[in-house]
């Protein structure tokens, strides 16, 4: 139940990756990358009011907040706006950290399976 | 792995911890083969057990006398045959023993290969020949320079090289170690195809020619004694992988474990520190200008055949890649060119002809040096993840630059070398050990850390190539993009609808007919001709969100809200599309202006418009207007679209179920019923009635691809895709998505078919 003073996007996708991860195709997910993401999301400018999420695709758990069971695999921080983009695929992620929109912290070859084909599409109506 | 090959130099090379870190590459190996080596048997050590350097002593070679003339076939018959000038002096070398020598030659004689062939084009023969002839005699270095550059030709076209008679050497026992050690390494990865037996007696060949003890060639592995250094690095490396430690499979095991392979440095550490650590550059390019050009134009021909060796591994190595995109890569085509000797590389220019100034070389050789470190130094700044893409670049180029260097390496390698010897006997194992440590190591530890990784592996620099030039593609795409994101509605160019009498009803025809695409650009004509046109507007989004593109739908809706701001269609358009895009405010202010400008409900909403909207308040609203009319089918269809932005979705398929049995010839919200409930438990999106009742509808096609793809069943979506796409070329999101699904499905191979929006090529491959 979403208060709706939270107006990020993220929000949205986070909330479908959710009931993305109870799937089998989620589970699949913990297989393939067996790795725990830190995502923070700023509303506007990386770095200010960032909301965390964390991906754990060890445990296929997402939930909000910062990771307190040690240390993630890889932490990136994103504008709310960047941060869809790379979900949809509109916006590689390789390009995105190029042109400075994805801050990563963490081993770089956990950020390389940060891909977009972990998130679920939204279907639209 | 390829890349590391390139590195390290190729199918044999780099080894664990121990001495031949640098033997595979032309640099290497020729350093290998001009200090390691030399001769004889058992029986002469002990006869001379402390020979030092600079003895010169003829006597000693008088056991090892070849029988010339009766040898043909072998390359070095024409280096030895008493036909030119300094025959006599070899001539005066004849052994008592020959028969001896003769059986041993018969032997490995056996395999023989006719030598030479196909090398014609880069090695000038009979000059090569006389130049080696020349060099059997005269001061002992060069003569010991001569023949290990034969002993290294020989490993080109598999001739057995065969013992040969010498002028004493003088070669210290120091020095006899050294060769014999280096040089049955060395054979190890030139004769990395042939069994071990042809290896031995090459090297027995190379050995006993030079008076060197050849019994530990076998049981190589630990040198008694005198290198309890390298003894144990051996062993440390061979502990690596318990179980093979006959060096029978080191070569093998070695192959394979070049991922694995732990620290080449360790041999230029313990060779540093029994030989010390020297100025190696400045005293190289001191040594350069000092450099006579008598050695020059073998020290050419010589590099090129290294170099042309080196390439073949690398070629070899790099055909193993089964990567399409680096098979077809004129990097491999350059290679293997390379490696055939069709062509050869000369101060950084690719050409066929076969000798460079030595002068040139030191010059380019610093900077290719001074870019070596450099770059290594940009390497170790990757792994703070800074400029990422240029890393990649700049490790391609670099890899150009070691190519250029490894060929340049050993012609200037023996040029230097030979004019060393003059000045400084055998102290070029200094240098040997400098170039390798400078080089070979630096650059490939770094490399190794990338790689080690696995994910940095063949592909990743095409990757980051790749997304450079998607990069740059995005850039010219986003200066024309850029005023599209938000609101400004984007019109086709060439629109054949301009001019049409009537585009308005035209548009409402095509869009009946379900040609979506057609209708948009009729519509489009429409709203350039009568901007006001609120219904064209309004057909227009229609039409685009049912082509799936909301960003166009929002664009053409608000402009039939700014001429029609009560329009209750429009209104629920921009809340439904405005939830799409997952923008949560933008919806709720829409869906909050429709209940206000209903008639019916109106009243319900509160007369001033509140600053900020909360959801719950919304909501509670919209439920109060479904319980004051069940029956209206449209307030069920908001009431759905606001569950789903608040993602309540059991409740949003309540309502859109209630909404369907009041209106079930509703494709769009037959389509919503489907996204909600594919959003809800990702599972299959189910719309069938939605595409029954409209065939064209692109949005429930894409919908299907979307939930294959969430159900990870990518082939399948892939298609769905494909045939959405096939209907409005434009939808964005849907090549995004196709992309994404090629990607998983590994079907890499057709991406370049998604990139260039080939739908006749993925129409074909992915039929529905």
């Amino acid at each position: 139940m979403a208060e709706s003073t939270t107006q990020l996007k993220s929000d949205a996708l986070m909330e479908q990756m959710k009931l993305h991860m109870s799937t089998d195709a989620g589970k699949q997910l913990t297989k393939k990358i067996g790795l725990v993401y830190q995502i923070n999301i700023a509303p506007k400018k990386v770095g200010f009011n960032e909301k965390s999420f964390v991906v754990d695709l060890k445990k296929g758990e997402v939930k909000e907040g910062t990771y307190e069971d040690g240390k993630p695999d890889a932490t990136f921080s994103f504008t709310d706006e960047d941060f869809m983009k790379v979900a949809t695929g509109k916006m590689n992620p390789q390009i995105a950290f190029m042109r400075g929109k994805m801050k990563i912290k963490g081993s770089i070859s956990a950020a390389q399976k940060f891909t977009p084909d972990i998130f679920p599409k939204p279907s639209k109506m | 792995m390829a890349m590391r090959d390139l590195v390290s130099g190729g199918a044999a090379c780099a080894m664990p911890g121990s001495s031949s870190s640098s033997s595979s590459n032309p640099l290497g190996a020729l350093a290998n083969a001009l200090i390691g080596s030399s001769s004889k048997t058992q029986e002469r050590l002990r006869e001379i057990p402390t020979a030092t350097a600079t003895t010169s002593d003829g006597n000693l070679y008088t056991g090892l006398e070849q029988p010339f003339a009766a040898l043909p076939g072998s390359e070095f018959e024409h280096t030895l045959h008493p036909n030119a000038q300094g025959s006599e002096f070899l001539q005066g070398f004849r052994s008592v023993d020959q028969n001896r020598f003769a059986d041993a030659w018969d032997d490995i004689q056996r395999p023989q290969i006719p030598h030479y062939q196909g090398m014609d084009g880069l090695t000038n023969l009979p000059l090569e020949q006389a130049r080696l002839q020349q060099g059997f005699d005269g001061p002992p270095q060069r003569v010991l320079s001569s023949f290990l550059h034969s002993f290294l030709h020989s490993s080109h076209g598999s001739i057995p090289f065969r013992p040969t008679s010498l002028p004493v050497l003088g070669l210290s026992e120091g020095d006899k170690q050294c060769i014999r050690d280096r040089s049955s390494i060395m054979a190890r990865h030139f004769f990395a195809d042939k069994n071990e037996d042809f290896i031995h007696s090459q090297v027995n060949a190379l050995l006993s020619s030079l008076d060197i003890d050849s019994n530990n060639i076998r049981a190589r592995s630990p040198i008694p004694g005198r290198y309890p250094e390298l003894e144990e690095y051996w062993n440390e490396s061979q502990g690596l992988k318990p179980g093979r430690r006959g060096p029978d499979g080191w070569v093998s095991e070695f192959t394979q474990h070049r991922a694995a392979h732990d620290d080449p440095n360790l041999w230029a550490q313990s060779f540093e520190r029994q030989h010390g650590a020297s100025g190696w550059a400045s005293e190289f390019e001191h040594e350069q200008s000092q450099l006579g050009s008598i050695d020059q134009m073998r020290g050419s021909n010589i590099a090129n055949l290294a170099a042309r060796e080196q390439t073949r591994m690398l070629a070899h190595t790099l055909a193993q890649n089964n990567d399409p995109k680096f098979q077809n890569s004129k990097f491999l085509q350059f290679v293997s060119k390379m490696s055939r000797g069709e062509i050869t590389i000369e101060d950084n220019q690719i050409k066929p002809a076969a000798f460079s100034a030595p002068g040139d070389w030191a010059t380019e050789y610093e900077q290719q040096y001074s870019g070596g470190q450099s770059w290594a130094n940009q390497f170790a700044n990757e792994q703070a993840n800074e400029i990422a893409l240029n890393q990649s670049r700049t490790s391609f180029w670099s890899l150009n630059s070691f190519i250029v260097q490894l060929s340049h390496g050993p012609h200037g390698w023996a040029n230097e070398f030979a004019s060393e010897r003059e000045q400084h006997g055998l102290a070029e194992n200094e240098w040997v050990n400098e170039f390798s440590k400078l080089n070979v190591n630096d650059w490939s530890e770094e490399f190794e850390r990338q790689v080690a990784d696995g994910t940095l592996g063949d592909t990743s620099a095409d990757n980051w190539a790749n997304a450079y030039d998607e990069y740059l593609n995005e850039q010219a795409a986003v200066k024309q993009h850029s005023d599209t994101s938000r609101g400004v509605y984007e019109f086709s160019d060439l629109n054949p609808y301009v001019g049409h009498p009537n585009p308005l009803k035209e548009g409402q025809e095509l869009f009946r007919k379900g040609l979506l695409s057609e209708a948009v650009l009729a519509l489009e004509a429409e709203v350039l001709k009568n901007p006001d046109n609120a219904e064209g507007w309004r057909l227009l989004g229609i039409a685009h969100a049912e082509n799936d593109d909301d960003q166009q739908a929002i664009a053409a809706m608000m402009r039939a809200q700014e001429v029609d701001p009560t329009n209750l269609e429009v209104l629920l358009a921009l809340g439904v599309s405005h939830t799409n895009e997952l923008e949560q405010a933008a919806a709720l202010k829409y869906l909050y202006s429709w209940l206000r400008q209903h008639p019916k409900y109106g009243t319900i909403a509160p007369p001033d418009q509140p600053e900020n909207l909360y959801y719950a308040d919304v909501a509670r609203l919209f439920n109060e207007a479904a319980k004051l009319s069940p029956d209206d089918a449209d307030v069920h269809i908001v009431l759905g679209v606001m569950y789903n932005l608040s993602r309540e979705y059991d409740k949003a398929i309540e309502a859109f179920q209630t909404a369907l049995k009041l209106k079930p010839r509703d494709y769009s919200l037959w389509n919503k019923l489907g996204a909600t409930q594919a959003n809800s438990v990702q599972r299959l999106f189910v719309a069938f009635q939605a595409l029954d009742l409209k065939p064209n509808y692109v949005r429930a096609w894409a919908n299907m691809g979307i939930s294959y793809a969430n159900q990870g069943m990518y082939e399948d979506s892939i298609r769905y895709y494909v045939r959405a796409l096939a209907m409005n070329p434009k939808a964005d999101n849907a090549w995004q998505y196709l992309r994404i699904s090629l990607s998983c499905a590994s079907r890499n191979d057709m991406l370049d078919a998604c990139d260039s929006r080939n739908l006749d090529l993925l129409q074909k491959e992915f039929p529905l």
